[in-house]
């Protein structure tokens, strides 16, 4: 049999296939640069760059550059480098554990609500929308006002009102992905329902998951830092949202050490959603070839 | 003179891997209320043709390299973009391959009818709204005085192909090209909507081209016929000759590999003649060779080599094969 | 009334097979209504042939089929496989019946999953219902891509690297992987273009008398449905109007709709186009969800009386090869048409 001539290429999943042209996306790539340096910055900036960053080690409000000080210090005469770099620890941290409590809420519910439809869907789907129409703030100020600003309070509160996004995006993957082909065959073949959600139908759902999770440490850093600006945070640790905090008062005398954290913010944020764009045009595939 | 004269065409598309002969010296002529039709398998070209003429190649992909087109006279290809706009609202026009997204769905069927014989005839409002109930009637949609208000997801398919096909008719056109008018439709809907369009080249002398891979529509339907292969013209001329006997192996091969229904039910059923592979990909298609050597049992040293030139027989039969007159 | 027949060689037997599905309609006071999209009916298949089932977009032919392999739940009647009924089967048994029916789907594109590889693809089936050690997997595995025509290099690859018609080919050699004793195939080759088609059509037929497989076809191609068959049922609106052998359909099609098709169909024979008369059905099928209470085809039926419209006609059976739905058909079995 002729059937088969056309050469055969090697094998590509087609997750290779996306990161392949996640690297020819410029934008993306310069994202994931600067995020690698700010995530290696907070975790090893703080060795090769000693110091408590609650210490007071000069005079407050040392302009940036004054007496070695590269960012100079605030209100309390804490030197600001020091308090970046272990608040990118903090602030990355909540970012990331709070974006997957997100994830992992709203897989478990929008896959089960898309899976099992019927009355299942119509239970979760109440419960996801009584949280979507919550005041975010308001309810977020709420937890962390009853249970203590705690970090895990912190990052539990921006969890539980940012996963119904996710768990929509999910379900209605799911809803689409169930009825596919490939999906019937496998029921046809005796697959058992944990592993068709689990191993057929979620790799398939993962990629606008993935886009949507991205995008939402760069939400749930600016969450936390509004949450901190309003001086609901815990006081014994620096993030970024918390500097702006405490030196608001002073941003018309020292405005740099609201800027520089701010600075620090939009930076970070914005090459997460560098990364967020470029992870959504490589794993869309009717963006791939042409 | 004929109506439409297409002589050495070539279409180019820019692709990732280069440009790329689409369609490559394909000559025609279509007459006045004669029926054309274009076969071949998927990716042969049959669509490009289609938008070349119309002047809709894809922006910035397709251009029209080399070649003529002449519409009574007149080159398209020269065309400026007002006057092919005239030409596709008045003197040709097309059915596309999707009947489901070809319909505006927040407006009703009367309207879309209307609209289109308000910009292109001039008529009143009134006017246009009783045309649009005529033209309903022509393509046999029952009730047209009640369904021309209803919006397009209130139709079956089968109905909104031939709204489709209402549009297509509302400025009588001298060209109809239908570009596989009845793949997503069930043979009793395709047997209607080919009655009509045979009725339609009948009774107001459109010129029709029928694109299409089911090599009985085009039996039914056409007079002549065009094979293509991967941008190149294969074999054409008169349907019936063809059938009865395939100069290109191409041809013979699209025929033999469909089971086809028969006057007398045969008892055994031998396997189906298979052409073996696929169409080759676009950034093949220049090449100076017969493109389909690799899939030929009859290919040898110089179809490899050698671009086939067009042999003609005198029953008006031209195949592009160098061993046509064998076959 | 039921005929006689050899009951040993029926593999698959179904009786009064109905599904159907809620659906809404009317929007502000929305009342609960069903959709019959398979309406009472029953077939059979006997062991290595192929029954096709034919009718229009919509009038249930892929419903039914997904019953009988249980992918969607009927809502009543009876589909008897070898010795398993299959519609009582629950949980764990289930679960192992289901390597005796398998699927091959429409569309080459939607029935693979796009993150597994070709192999996996195909031993999926195994793994799930845990059939053979993972050794005797390999060498099946390795069998089913040669006897479908692929290479064993192409194991390794995704679904995307390969062509429409090579994807089907995994979709067969999915579908063989649990020896099943019946294959249901959906439209195996509409998506197709006319040449690989024939390698697809060749490719099923050799393996049904190399394997002795027992087909379900479905497809709306006549001339497909005429190669591939031993015997075809004519579906319209959820009902079986005609079931009858392959020679008793195509020579002698006795309800007005079956006519109706095999008239439509455009062939490439001068002699049958000369001797082939159009019928027309003018108009559309009426209203699923709230059918006439006669014969459904009442309405375009170009020889309908008035007692169509009154009383639904049964399926009767002419001869041990012929059933029909139709008032105007005797025991003389010729077409009112003619
Ligand atoms: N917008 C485009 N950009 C790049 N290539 C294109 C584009 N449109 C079509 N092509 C390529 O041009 C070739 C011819 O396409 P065309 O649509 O004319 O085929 P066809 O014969 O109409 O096939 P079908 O039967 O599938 O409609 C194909 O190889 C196709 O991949
Ligand atoms: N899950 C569902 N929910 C509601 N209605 C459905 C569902 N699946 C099918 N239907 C309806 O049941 C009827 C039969 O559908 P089915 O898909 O079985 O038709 P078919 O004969 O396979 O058609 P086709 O030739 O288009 O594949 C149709 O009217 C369809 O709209
Ligand atoms: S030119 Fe050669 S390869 Fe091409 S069709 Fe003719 S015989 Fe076959
Ligand atoms: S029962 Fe009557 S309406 Fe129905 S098919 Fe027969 S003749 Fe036609
Ligand atoms: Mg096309
Ligand atoms: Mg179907």
């Amino acid at each position: 049999m002729s059937l088969n001539q056309e050469p055969i290429d090697v094998a590509r999943s087609p997750f290779s296939e996306a990161m392949e042209m996640f690297r020819k996306n410029h934008a993306a790539v310069a994202g994931l640069v600067i995020l690698i340096l700010i995530v290696l910055g907070g975790i090893f900036g703080p060795f090769i760059y000693q110091g408590d960053p609650f210490e007071m080690v000069w005079a407050p409000f040392s302009p940036p550059g004054e007496e070695g000080y590269l960012l100079g210090t605030d209100y309390l005469g804490r030197d600001l480098v020091s308090m970046i770099l272990h608040g990118a620890r903090v602030s990355i941290a909540i970012g990331v554990s709070a974006a997957f409590l997100t994830v992992f809420i709203g897989i478990t519910v929008g896959a089960l609500a898309g899976y099992y439809k019927g009355w299942v869907e119509e239970i979760l789907m109440r419960v996801t929308e009584f949280f979507q129409v919550l005041p975010t703030l308001l309810f977020s100020m709420v937890i962390v006002a009853l249970f203590g600003a705690s970090l895990p309070m912190i990052t539990l509160a921006i969890g539980l009102v940012s996963w119904p996004a996710v768990a929509r995006i999910t379900r209605s993957e799911f809803l689409r992905i169930r009825e596919l082909e490939y999906v019937m065959a496998a029921r046809a073949s005796g697959v058992r329902n944990w592993k068709l959600i689990f191993k057929v139908i979620l790799p398939n759902a993962l990629p606008p998951i993935i886009v949507q999770a991205a995008l939402m440490v760069g939400s749930a850093i600016l969450f936390e830092a509004g949450l901190s600006f309003l001086g609901l945070t815990d006081p014994n640790v620096v993030s970024w949202g918390q500097i702006i905090g405490s030196n608001r008062q002073y941003i018309l005398d020292a405005s740099y050490t609201v800027t520089i954290p701010g600075v620090a913010i939009f930076i970070t944020v914005l090459a997460i959603s560098l990364v967020g764009d470029g992870l959504n045009d490589a794993l869309n595939p009717k963006l791939r070839q042409r | 003179m004929s109506l439409l004269k297409i002589e050495n065409l070539r279409i180019e598309l820019t692709t990732r891997d280069g440009i790329a002969p689409v369609i490559d010296d394909l000559s025609l002529e279509l007459g006045a209320g004669e029926t054309l039709s274009f076969v071949g398998e998927s990716g042969c070209g049959k669509s490009m043709t289609a938008l070349g003429i119309m002047g809709l190649l894809p922006d910035k992909i397709g251009r029209i390299a080399s070649g003529t087109i002449l519409f009574d006279g007149e080159d398209l290809t020269q065309a400026s973009d007002a006057r092919l706009r005239e030409i596709r609202g008045n003197d040709i026009s097309m059915i596309f391959q999707e009947p489901m997204t070809s319909l505006n769905p927040v407006y009703t069927i009367g309207e879309q009818i209307a609209e289109v014989l308000r910009r292109h005839q001039n008529l009143s409002t009134a006017a246009a709204w009783a045309k649009a109930i005529d033209l309903l009637d022509a393509v046999r949609i029952p009730n047209p005085k009640a369904r021309v208000n209803d919006y397009p997801h209130q139709m079956s398919g089968g109905q909104r192909q031939r709204v489709m096909i209402a549009i297509a008719l509302a400025c009588e056109p001298k060209i109809l090209i239908a570009d596989e008018p009845t793949t997503a439709l069930d043979v009793t809907v395709q047997a209607q909507i080919f009655d009509l369009l045979r009725d339609l080249g009948r009774q107001t002398g459109t010129a029709i081209i029928l694109i299409t891979h089911d090599m009985g529509a085009v039996a039914e339907m056409a007079e002549r016929m065009i094979v293509m292969y991967a941008g190149r013209k294969a074999e054409d001329g008169p349907v019936d000759q063809i059938i009865e006997h395939p100069r290109h192996p191409y041809t013979k091969g699209l025929i033999s590999c469909v089971p086809h229904l028969m006057a007398s039910l045969s008892n055994d059923r031998p396997e189906l003649v298979e052409v073996p592979g696929i169409v080759p990909s676009l950034k093949s298609f220049g090449r100076d060779e017969c493109l389909f050597a690799s899939r030929c049992d009859r290919a040898d040293e110089k179809c490899r080599t050698q671009r086939p030139p067009e042999m003609s027989f005198e029953n008006n039969q031209n195949s592009a094969c160098w061993q046509a007159g064998d076959l | 009334m039921r005929e006689e027949t050899n009951n040993s060689a029926e593999l698959l037997n179904v009786e009064n097979l109905t599904v159907r599905f809620p659906v809404k309609r009317g929007g502000f006071l929305s009342r609960k209504a069903y959709l019959y999209a398979v309406d009472d009916i029953s077939f059979s298949i006997k062991r290595g042939e192929t029954l096709a089932i034919v009718g229009e977009s919509g009038s249930g032919k892929t419903t039914a089929a997904l019953a009988v392999a249980r992918l969607v739940n009927a809502f009543k009647g009876k589909v008897q496989l070898g010795e398993h009924n299959f519609l009582e089967l629950q949980d764990e048994a289930l679960r192992k019946a289901r390597a005796k029916v398998q699927f091959i789907f429409q569309d080459p594109y939607a029935s693979l999953n796009p993150r597994l590889r070709a192999e996996a693809i195909v031993r999926e089936p195994l793994d799930s219902l845990g059939i053979a050690s993972p050794q005797e997997q390999q060498v099946r595995v390795n069998e089913l891509f040669k006897s479908v025509g692929l290479r064993p290099e192409q194991q390794r690859l995704f679904p995307h690297q390969f062509s429409g018609g090579q994807r089907q080919r995994i979709g067969i050699a999915r579908a063989l992987s649990t020896q099943p004793e019946l294959i249901i195939c959906d439209e195996p080759v509409s998506a197709l273009d006319v040449a690989v088609q024939a390698q697809i059509l060749n490719l099923l037929r050799r393996l049904q008398s190399e394997m002795g497989l027992t087909y379900l076809f479905i497809s709306h191609d006549l001339g497909v449905v005429q190669h591939m068959c031993d015997s075809v049922a004519v579906m319209y609106m959820g009902k079986i109007v005609e079931h009858a052998s392959r020679k008793d359909l195509f020579n002698n099609p006795l309800h007005p709709y079956t006519s109706a098709l095999l008239s439509a169909v455009p062939s490439v024979d001068k002699k049958r186009r000369a001797e082939t008369k159009r019928i027309l059905i003018p108009g559309d099928p009426p209203d699923p969800i709230d059918p006439p209470k006669g014969c459904r085809f009442a309405n375009r039926c170009p020889v309908a009386r008035s007692i169509c419209k009154e009383k639904e006609p049964p399926l009767r059976a002419l001869s041990s090869t012929h059933k029909v739905a139709c008032h105007l058909v005797d025991e003389k079995a010729k077409s009112p048409l003619l």
